[in-house]
């Protein structure tokens, strides 16, 4: 598959995901670049590793960075720019034919996709997370939940 | 500090729970919403808050010297994921903590919000078509299969409006939209509109699969949120598995 065509592919799709979930104007367009900029850093760790976990990590760690970035910069909650540009990392095909497997009786297709499946959403929920902490780290305070002693 | 009787208290607590309710309706993670309504009540001059709030449910206590302590629960039924909104409602909240707006100001500004700018019916129409199109490529999918997943993805949209007018139930209209997709997929094949009759559904699961929820999920399970992470996640992965399934359904009645 030409890399090209897939990057227009992922920004296209989530562009209409943004649009999908009303977001509007100049946030419009930087949501849907971070889609685009996912699969970039996907491919490109791709190059270097056969490891798709990997990939994936690496893509949404780079992702949400964008994200926690963007929502500085436009004053916005983080949401608006990591959830659409999160789609075309979302294991949908793979969970696709994990389902077809099953409908076939074919019980080892099952397992490897089904596995593949949960697997890469685990790597992504690593990748959201470890940059979500490190950011709020850095930004200094973990302290959201903590309740003000009077 | 200012004195505030007891309507006053109540009068507040109940703008401030609205907001929290529309931004968990609009898609917002559970730490945002807890987050909103404890500063806008202690902007208002209260002395303590207590806030807890699962998928469905927000509960709130204020405390006063002046007015003792109140509380007011919310049941949040349904999702509608507007970031538009979300976004809007965020300000408003930052605004009421830096100006501290009246209730009625507040009032006015969540009608504006209310009836904010949304895409048309004709839009969303191309929308549909747009998702199905690029994710039918993105996976491998021909020229001819991204037509037919578009078309398909039109299809799906105008089916699932006027589903939604009868089915409440998300799994339902998911399996049934997800059974339609699958069907119009295989006989886009069988016409000779496309080549692949699993990579042209695999444009319209995109469509269909809760992204959302799922990458919300992740967030509230490892921000301390693990009651509504969990079932979150489950909601998710149940609907996905269960559209997944539709689309197969279909393919093996052929």
């Amino acid at each position: 598959m030409n890399p090209i065509v897939q990057l227009i592919a992922a920004w296209a799709g989530s562009l209409g995901f943004a649009m999908l979930f009303n977001v509007r104007g100049r946030k419009l367009a930087y949501a849907s670049l971070g889609g685009l900029l996912a699969w970039a850093v996907y491919l490109l760790v791709a190059r270097f590793t056969l490891n798709d976990y990997l990939c994936g990590f690496c893509a949404t760690v780079a992702l949400t960075l964008y994200a926690e970035v963007m929502a500085i910069y436009q004053k916005s909650p983080v949401t608006v720019f990591l959830v659409s540009a999160a789609i075309p990392l979302i294991p949908g095909a793979a969970l696709y034919r994990a389902m077809d497997c099953v409908m076939h009786g074919d019980w080892p297709g099952l397992w490897q996709r089904g596995s593949y499946a949960l697997l890469f959403a685990a790597s992504m929920s690593a990748g959201i997370t470890v940059t979500t902490i490190l950011f709020q780290l850095i930004r200094g305070g973990l302290h959201a939940h903590v309740h003000p002693r009077s | 500090m200012r004195e505030m009787n007891r309507t006053e208290a109540e009068e507040r607590l109940y703008c401030a729970m609205t907001i929290g309710e529309e931004l968990l309706v609009s898609g917002a993670e559970v730490n945002r919403v807890e987050d909103t309504i404890r500063r806008i009540c202690l902007a208002a001059g209260v002395e303590r808050v207590d806030v807890f709030t699962i998928t469905s449910s927000i509960v709130t206590t204020i405390y006063g010297a002046d007015f003792g302590a109140c509380t007011q629960t919310r049941r949040v039924s349904g999702m509608a994921y507007d970031l538009n909104r979300l976004d809007a409602l965020n300000q408003l909240s930052r605004r009421i903590c830096a100006e501290s707006l009246s209730p009625e100001a507040v009032r006015t500004e969540l009608k504006r919000i209310d009836a904010g700018p949304r895409y048309s019916f004709g839009m969303q129409l191309f929308i549909y078509a747009l998702i199905s199109g690029s994710f039918s490529i993105f996976f491998g999918g021909s020229w001819d299969d991204m037509v037919a997943s578009a078309l398909i993805g039109i299809l799906l949209k105008l089916f699932e409006s006027a589903l939604r007018r009868k089915a409440h139930n998300a799994l339902v209209t998911g399996l049934l939209c997800s059974s339609v997709g699958g069907l119009l997929a295989q006989l886009s094949v069988r016409l000779g509109l496309g080549m692949h009759a699993d990579l042209i559904g695999i444009g319209n699961i995109m469509l269909l699969i809760p992204g959302i929820a799922f990458t919300n999920s992740l967030r509230d399970l490892f921000s301390g949120d693990t009651i509504t992470g969990l079932i979150r996640f489950l909601e998710s992965m149940l609907l996905a598995i269960v559209i997944a399934l539709g689309f197969t359904l279909a393919g093996f009645l052929f």
